[in-house]
């Protein structure tokens, strides 16, 4: 008797769970139609985190008919996809890197739609007390002094690109700041993650400014560094080149970085977040390079 | 601590309203694992067979292997069948990459040691007299197999059952082959992983509450099934 | 046309040869006991003609067919004999399915298998147990089984490798019950290897004697159990009483044979100066206290050494110038008064005592 019940209960779980399934089953729908072209986008971490994507992709997808899939990568991960033909579209924030991308024959044109700027930010205790100073001063007088830790991003990223090149420009080889000290601590996550993490252990960190916004309520952390023209944050999309890659949908990809750039959306990314943050957490810049 | 109950009062909201995100990441998990659990079935109980009943040189050897890749790390695999299905890969053009597909054939790899190791165990655990009997009462090769099976039937419904837990339960290779897109190939453990790494507990709650369940009830079929 | 015939089938282990250079017959019908010790090569040679094991050497006939032609060949031939293991062996499925599955192999219908399985059921006493589990049976209730299974394939050879040797006595006359009925409804040969002699004595038509791999007599029961051809079988067949002595003297049949001093009176063939052992029943001495009681020719004085009782009958242990064996009834313990040191005459016929010629250095 009491087995009956044992798997009379069983029974029951397993329905529970098959019901399940077949609730989430929305693909199995019957679709008179073919099905959709799907779009592959490699992102940056930040314009995910941000949650831009998640606001642009409806309106994509409903404008081209298209299934678009967009992918939490980082910058130096999505380069190597868009290398291997993996994705369609590039979108990342790393300008060196991209320019040789371009060069390299990988993707066919490097188009900046939206930039913000970089800022370090820190505990409020501030224990290196670096506030207010140029980025590269702070970089000096925390390798120097060791008095404050630094959460890298550490994942090949645009952000940590940046990062490489403010120690660079502050005169270290950037072995030396792996080496440093425990006070430099590698993340290898997306931005998000890297704040939350300085966050808990009270430390520095290079972010960007969208991501830092979007994260406000979450995390300790206050802007410490944010002027210096090196802060510059710029974001582009580029088109894998079906040259190197004949698979790419660059039909589609054209139809994104067209969408990216045109003066209804470009006035949306203008004012994402402003309700939220209170301030522009994107400034569009369709195409053309900023300067400042 | 306040967090996480708020978190918990949230994914108890989200759970008893069906909360479609939920309900469609939950029902892709089963999807995938099943259907791999299933395909890996198809294929590993036959080999498990041959192998079992037929001497060659080597089996010894063979069985061994087997049972070395019962723990081969999932991000192994995962790295393997990505550079097998990439486009630049030499399956590239099947288009698989990224796809809810190539998770299937990922996982069915992952588990396939599992199934053939435990599955050769079972068959091996059937009294030998057995077979004499089978074959002195004119049954061929193929139904002295079945008969075999069928008799080690419960110990093979829990090699699979096992199977499927790893299949589930898993990370590393769904990540690297799915993408973990929204909508699309983002299963129960990859989205656990993501929300979590960016703060948002609610639905690594919600969706942690329903892998539980599901591992509860694996062990319980389990349990029930080594009884016998 | 024998069913079954091997001829010089040997079997080697390793080192050691299980069987030797072993010849049989049976027909159909036939009811052929194998008897001998544990470790004879019983199974060993029922495996050889079930066709599960290649034999090192020889040749097996099956309907005047040579099965070493080809393995499709074997294959078809064991599909026509039946096999039921010593240990009883079940599936852990139904007893119901257990018995279909040979039937089930063999592509029969449904319905056909329905009805043949509900009959063999009832055969075998067994349809309350029809839907149980195989392996929630008793030891006796599944050798019922396994014995079931095999029958209900019609087999022209049954092979029963000691079908009784685990069970209690009412098992073991439901199954011996059996096996008669199934040699005399269906024509049936049946190849039968026990080391119980009684049984042997009484289910076979014939008999073969294996001793440590070499088939040493066969033939009916009746000269198995009296006229055993060696000291080895006779000691199997539970002669207890084999006594070596020389033939002093032969007339018209009748021999007298010397055993040390002794001398006592047989039918045999043998010539004047053979070394010979003489066997003698314990079952076939009578004891009594006076001589003139008996018109046997053998009465020898002799002083019993031990009496053991054993139920209803007892072993008298004596010497009558050699050491002889006796079985009475314990009535007669009673009612003679046996006991140690207690002086009797044995008596037994001519007949009952059966000579086997004693090689050199035997």
């Amino acid at each position: 008797m009491k087995h009956r019940g044992i798997a009379f209960l069983l029974t029951m779980a397993g329905l529970i769970v098959l019901v399940t399934g077949m609730l989430g089953c929305k693909e199995s729908t019957a679709s008179p139609l073919p099905p959709k072209q799907r779009l592959r986008v490699a992102t940056t971490t930040s314009l995910y985190d941000t949650g831009l994507w998640g606001y642009l992709e409806p309106m994509f997808e409903e404008k081209y008919e298209v299934e678009m899939d967009v992918m939490h990568t980082g910058t130096g991960i999505a380069l190597e996809y868009g290398r291997r033909g993996d994705v369609d579209v590039i979108t990342v924030h790393s300008k060196a890197r991209e320019e040789q991308f371009v060069a390299e024959g990988y993707g066919v044109e490097r188009v900046p739609f939206a930039y913000n700027h970089f800022l370090i930010v820190g505990p409020p205790s501030d224990p290196a007390d670096i506030k207010g100073v140029s980025p590269e001063e702070a970089s000096k007088k925390l390798i120097e002094t060791g008095s404050g830790s630094f959460v890298s991003r550490g994942d090949d990223s645009g952000t940590h690109s940046k990062e490489k090149a403010i120690w660079k420009k502050a005169g270290y080889d950037y072995e030396t700041v792996q080496k440093a000290g425990d006070w430099y601590i590698e993340a290898g996550r997306g931005m998000g993650p890297t704040l939350l993490m300085a966050s808990e252990k009270q430390a520095y960190t290079l972010s960007d400014m969208g991501t830092f916004l979007s994260y406000k309520g979450k995390i300790e952390l206050v802007p410490i560094v944010d002027r210096g023209n090196i802060l510059l944050n710029v974001y582009s999309a580029i088109a894998v080149n079906p040259e190197k890659n004949p698979k790419t949908n660059i039909e589609m990809a054209n139809n994104l970085i067209d969408f990216l750039t045109s003066p209804e959306i470009q006035e949306l990314i203008g004012n994402y977040g402003v309700k939220n943050y209170g301030m522009q957490l994107f400034t569009p810049c369709a195409g053309a390079e900023p300067t400042g | 601590m306040m967090e996480i109950w708020h978190g918990i009062t949230k994914a108890a909201e989200l759970l008893t309203t069906f909360d479609p995100e939920v309900m469609d990441i939950a029902g892709r998990s089963l999807r995938i694992s099943v259907t791999s659990s299933l395909l890996a079935s198809l294929v590993c109980l036959p080999i498990a067979s041959l192998i079992h009943f037929h001497s060659f040189p080597g089996k010894k050897f063979l069985i061994s292997l087997i049972q070395t890749f019962f723990s081969v790390p999932t991000v192994a695999v995962g790295l393997f069948v990505f550079v097998l299905f990439s486009r630049a890969g030499p399956l590239g053009g099947m288009n698989l990459l990224f796809t809810p597909t190539v998770m299937v054939i990922g996982q069915a790899l992952l588990i396939t040691p599992i199934l053939l190791g435990l599955t050769i165990s079972a068959l091996s655990g059937v009294d030998k007299a057995l077979v004499d009997t089978a074959r002195s009462l004119g049954a061929n090769g193929f139904q002295t197999a079945i008969a075999v099976l069928r008799e080690a039937r419960f110990a093979v419904m829990a090699a699979v059952i096992m199977a499927f837990g790893r299949a589930i339960s898993e990370v590393g290779l769904v990540i690297m082959v799915g993408g973990n897109i929204r909508g699309f190939t983002r299963v129960i453990t990859t989205a656990i992983s993501l929300e979590t790494s960016k703060g948002d507990l609610e639905l690594s709650i919600a969706l942690g509450i329903i892998l539980l369940l599901i591992a509860l009830v694996i062990n319980l079929a389990l349990s029930r099934i080594q009884q016998r | 046309m024998a069913l079954i015939e091997t001829v010089d089938l040997c079997q080697r282990h390793g080192e050691r040869y299980t069987l030797k250079n072993t010849s049989i017959r049976v027909d159909q019908g036939e009811v052929f006991a194998l008897i001998g010790p544990t470790g004879a090569g019983k199974t060993t040679l029922l495996r050889l003609i079930d066709l599960l094991d290649p034999p090192t050497s020889g040749k097996l006939y099956f309907d005047g067919m040579d099965v070493t032609e080809s393995e499709r060949l074997r294959f078809k031939i064991r599909r026509r004999m039946a096999f039921v293991l010593q240990k009883p062996v079940v599936f852990n499925i139904s007893v119901f399915d257990n018995i279909a599955y040979g039937l089930k192999w063999r592509g029969k219908r449904r319905d056909d298998i329905r009805d043949k399985v509900n009959s063999i059921l009832e055969v075998v006493d067994l349809t309350p147990y029809k839907n149980r589990n195989a392996r929630t049976l008793s030891g006796g209730e599944a050798q019922r089984v396994a014995i079931a299974r095999a029958i209900a394939i019609e087999p022209e050879v049954l092979l029963l490798d000691e079908p009784t040797a685990n069970l209690d006595p009412i098992s073991t006359a439901k199954i011996e019950e059996s096996i008669l009925r199934i040699a005399n409804q269906h024509d049936t040969a049946i190849i039968m290897a026990t080391h119980d002699m009684a049984q042997g004595h009484r289910l076979a038509d014939r008999i073969g004697v294996l001793i440590d791999g070499e088939l040493l007599q066969m033939g009916d029961p009746r000269e198995v159990f009296n006229l055993p051809s060696s000291r080895e079988v006779a000691e199997l067949v539970g002669v207890e009483n084999i006594i070596d002595g020389v033939i002093t003297s032969s007339q018209e049949g009748i021999a007298v044979i010397d055993i040390g001093g002794t001398a006592i009176e047989a039918v045999s063939d043998y010539a004047v100066g053979d070394k010979v052992s003489a066997c003698i029943k314990p079952e076939d001495i009578t004891l009594i206290i006076s001589k003139s009681a008996s018109s046997a020719r053998n009465t020898l004085a002799s002083e019993i050494t031990k009496v053991v009782v054993i139920g209803s009958l007892a072993r008298v242990e004596l010497d009558c110038g050699f050491p002889l064996v006796v079985l009475v009834t314990k009535r007669s313990v009673e009612e003679l008064n046996l006991g140690s040191k207690v002086k009797v005459y044995a008596s037994f016929k001519a007949t009952r005592v059966h000579t086997i010629k004693r090689s050199e250095g035997n």
